[in-house]
């Protein structure tokens, strides 16, 4: 398996997907952006070596793009499996991407495949998949408090096993910055130091903290010869603040760290 | 003729005599904000402020001009205690401003490495302690952020080069000097300050590049244990016009038991450094002067005791009479009340009185918040509901073609159609949001947030601009406002009812809000609870201004009002209402959680953001709904 993607694990979550997938528990992820969920199923995808069918939701997200439509084609009409009916179909893990943005209807077809049902109605065709060993549905969303009006339904989510997500510890995250854009270990190791720094400021002078996204960004940049206060002003710096006054700060967190 | 030319001598000597460099001077609430972000950032204690520090004497060796001039006697130092971070008012020690401003951000990076520690050790010790924890903490600073290393080799050899070098001083200063240089230069390589021999010789020169321990509350022992603190108060020296703090001491309290006759001499007061209170056994009137008095003084000295002055007393029986008091609608509304310690409801047990102001003249939006307003409801039309396309409606003024294609594929496929719509129709999405802002007239709104402002102009300018931003989302809101006087007697100021317009009356009374009583918050959100469930919506938001803890004069303080306080929530929002605090005490973060959740609240921390914070937090609340 050359092609597996770089995970480094935080915990038991590699282990926990497994079990989850033998015995065929669906699993809710959660937490900030850019800590890995993403990443996470595809490495297990990869891992368990089954196809992966990504949806990420938004608010006009409906069942049917979900489940399928029928298509006109040359004077007659075929039907046109949507992604989670293609991964019931032929097994493997549908992951639905920050799915509290989804509408309100697409909880009528989880329902029946989160629960010990594992099954699919299909309506329009008449058809009742049942789900396969290996089809796993995942779903992932990301809990703030920014929006009050959007969470997800209690009889949702206690049809899935929970796992959290949280920024990685400061060991875990160089290795990830290493393995995932071959920067050198000073470079991992401060960029660490300012992610760490950065994110004593939520919710305090920042709605949102730099995730280990922004670091290999800014990684990224370093290795490829960027000066790297530049490179974190950019992907760091503004990415996180529209604050002149943070700003400032922020930068000065940058040259306290790279110096000049 | 003399008092002229003594002016100008003054001025000219002074001038001459400065060895710092006032043009090149950083002020420190310029960039305040971004210090105490870099302190965040590097490790400081969030709960902590950022704040000027005052001079000190520092009674180091001047110039000969100084000394003539009477100049560079004192210097504000960097400190650090429990509760504040203290950056000398401007700094101006290097000819350069952005080395003036490096300095800060040194400061404010050593001071973030060397936390709590750093003071708990410097309390209790000597100089030559200070030398080695300040150059701990500044091995330690260098070590976590190595790229301050640059910065802070400039700012040695910059600072080198303007102290007096040690060749030209006494032994026993020289050698204190050198060895100030030496752990400068190589932070950890000192032990000990050397001591000085000399009865005369001069203190060390001020180190701007390291933290002073915080002024000493040391001195005689204090009486009691506890102090007595004023509901929320603020401590009397915090709260002087230029917002420095002083050196203080605790001395205990005299105790005279014949006040009316002099235990000293009276000749032998010299100087104002003497106890502020001397032995007039508790004046009432606060001295008007004190100000201006603890700033020429070199230590304050405060006597604390639990005798209350009588203005303390006073608004407990400032109850206006009838005819004064503000408008009562009807004959109050019985409330019950939580009791934690019984764990029962006390039904019917506090009494709410709703009201109106009697003297609110209509008056239109103030001046100076129109420009603001007008912002405000530029950016808030975006929330407003607009006309959007509707998909797949029963009918509507144009076909939708995807689900027509849908319904005629469907069809084909021997699929029978059976309901969906496959018109679009333009027409507003409905927001369906009610909204009450429930704000917190207590009398400790009064206190000022800067020298302009009182929290009750805050809050006044706050409800202006927000019902501004929220009259142009087209969402229903009201206004109401509380204070209470034990439980027969809840306050409850109706501004702007949900069948009311947002107009000249509301405005009125918004302006003629006056902070008064205390603040038995219970009552008020049940209230308010009451009010949002006759609302028709979907959602409904019940947001809280607050400035402290929930308090009243009977039992209502302490954990039972917090209880009563939380429990009135869980209420709401088994009623399916969303309370959410908005707070500017600093120390709301130890019992907010507890009542609202870790997403329930927000502090805001600089009062005086508030207006522009609300409808922010509000856009933030709703968004995207």
């Amino acid at each position: 398996m050359s092609d597996l993607p770089f995970y480094e694990a935080s915990g038991n979550e590699i282990d926990l997907f497994e079990h989850a997938h033998r015995n065929h528990l669906p699993v809710l992820i959660k937490g900030p952006t850019g800590v890995g969920k993403t990443r996470f199923v595809a490495y297990m995808a990869a891992k368990l070596n089954l196809p992966l069918y990504t949806v990420a939701c938004h608010d006009d997200l409906t069942a049917a793009d979900l489940v399928g439509r029928h298509l006109i084609g040359d004077g007659a009409t075929y039907w046109s499996d949507g992604p989670l009916t293609r991964a019931v179909r032929e097994g493997g893990i549908c992951y639905l991407d920050e799915v509290v943005e989804a509408r309100k209807d697409t909880t009528v077809v989880i329902h029946p495949l989160a629960d010990h049902r594992r099954v699919l109605p299909i309506d329009r065709t008449g058809e009742v998949l049942h789900a396969p060993d290996n089809f796993m549905l995942v779903v992932s969303y990301n809990p703030g408090y920014q929006n009050f009006l959007k969470g997800m339904k209690p009889s949702t989510r206690q049809r899935f096993l929970a796992l959290r997500f949280d920024f990685p510890a400061s060991d875990r995250e160089e290795t990830i910055l290493r393995g995932e854009t071959g920067c050198d270990e000073m470079t991992a190791k401060r960029l660490v130091n300012i992610g760490h720094s950065l994110r004593a400021l939520k919710d305090v002078d920042l709605e949102e903290v730099a995730s280990t996204r922004l670091l290999v960004y800014a990684a990224i940049l370093i290795r490829d010869g960027m000066d790297p206060i530049e490179a974190c002003r950019a992907a760091l710096v503004e990415a996180l603040t529209d604050d002149l006054e943070v700003a400032a700060a922020l930068n000065e967190v940058v040259l306290a760290t790279f110096g000049k | 003729m003399e008092e002229w030319i003594g002016g100008i001598w003054d001025r000219w000597i002074t001038q001459t005599a400065r060895r710092d460099h006032p043009a090149a001077a950083v002020h420190l609430k310029d960039i305040e904000k971004t210090l105490g972000v870099i302190f965040r950032a590097l490790g400081g204690d969030a709960g902590l402020r950022v704040a000027a520090a005052a001079d000190r004497h520092h009674g180091a060796r001047r110039t000969m001009l100084q000394r003539i001039a009477g100049t560079q006697e004192r210097a504000a130092h960097a400190a650090l205690d429990m509760e504040t971070l203290r950056l000398p008012p401007s700094i101006a020690v290097f000819p350069a401003p952005t080395f003036n401003r490096d300095l800060y951000v040194w400061l404010a990076a050593l001071a973030a490495g060397a936390g709590p520690t750093f003071l708990q050790a410097a309390h209790a010790t000597h100089a030559s302690d200070w030398i080695v924890r300040n150059q701990q903490a500044t091995q330690l600073a260098l070590q976590r952020y190595p790229g301050l290393l640059p910065r802070y080799r400039r700012l040695v050899d910059a600072l080198l080069a303007e102290r007096f070098a040690p060749e030209a001083m006494p032994a026993d200063e020289a050698a204190q000097e050198s060895a100030i240089r030496q752990a400068l230069a190589e932070p950890g390589s000192v032990s000990t300050l050397p001591p000085l021999t000399r009865a005369k010789a001069k203190a060390l020169q001020p180190v701007p590049l390291w933290l002073y321990p915080a002024p000493p509350v040391a001195g005689t022992t204090r009486k009691n244990n506890q102090p007595n603190e004023a509901e929320g108060n603020e401590q009397p020296q915090e709260q002087q016009a230029l917002n420095k703090r002083y050196e203080a001491e605790r001395t205990e309290m005299p105790e005279n038991e014949a006040p009316l006759i002099l235990m000293f001499r009276a000749e032998s007061i010299f100087s104002w450094a003497e106890y502020l209170k001397v032995n007039r056994a508790l004046d009432d009137d606060p001295n008007p002067d004190a100000g201006r008095a603890a700033e020429n003084m070199d230590k304050l000295t405060l006597a604390e005791n639990d005798q209350r002055v009588a203005s303390k007393v006073r608004f407990d029986l400032d109850l206006p009479a009838a005819a004064e008091d503000d408008i009562t609608l009807g004959p109050g509304i019985p409330l019950p009340e939580w009791d934690w310690k019984r764990r029962t409801m006390k039904a019917d047990f506090c009494r709410l009185q709703p009201m109106v102001a009697r003297e609110a003249e209509p008056q239109p939006l103030p001046e100076r918040l129109r420009r603001h307003a007008r912002k405000l409801k530029n950016q808030f039309a975006a929330l407003a509901p607009v006309r959007r396309w509707q998909k797949a409606q029963p009918d509507g003024s144009e076909l939708d073609i995807d689900a027509c294609v849908r319904i005629a594929a469907d069809r084909m496929a021997g699929w029978h159609f059976s309901g969906a719509g496959a018109y679009l129709n333009h027409r507003p999405t409905e927001r369906d949001l009610a909204c009450l802002v429930l704000a917190d007239l207590s009398l400790s709104t009064d206190a000022h947030v800067n020298n302009e402002q009182r929290v009750i102009d805050v809050i006044r300018d706050s409800l202006m601009l927000f019902g501004e931003a929220l009259n142009s989302t087209g969402d229903q809101f009201a206004f109401y406002g509380f204070s209470s006087l034990k439980r027969s007697f809840v306050r409850f100021h109706e501004i702007k009812a949900f069948d009311r317009p947002l107009d000249s009356v509301a405005r009125g009374r918004i302006a003629a809000l006056k902070p008064g009583y205390y603040t038995r918050i219970g009552a008020a959100v049940r209230r308010a609870t009451q009010l949002l469930d006759k609302v028709p919506a979907n959602r409904r938001l019940l947001l809280i201004l607050s400035d402290g803890k929930p308090h009243d004069i009977d039992l209502y303080e302490g954990r039972y009002g917090i209880e009563d306080t939380r429990m009135a929530l869980i209420e709401a929002r088994e009623a399916g209402i969303k309370p959410f605090c908005v707070t500017i005490d600093k120390e709301g973060a130890g019992y907010l959680p507890h009542l609202f959740g870790p997403a329930g609240y927000t502090i805001v921390r600089k009062p005086e953001e508030l207006p522009d914070r609300l409808p922010l937090l509000y856009a933030q609340l709703t968004g995207n709904a």
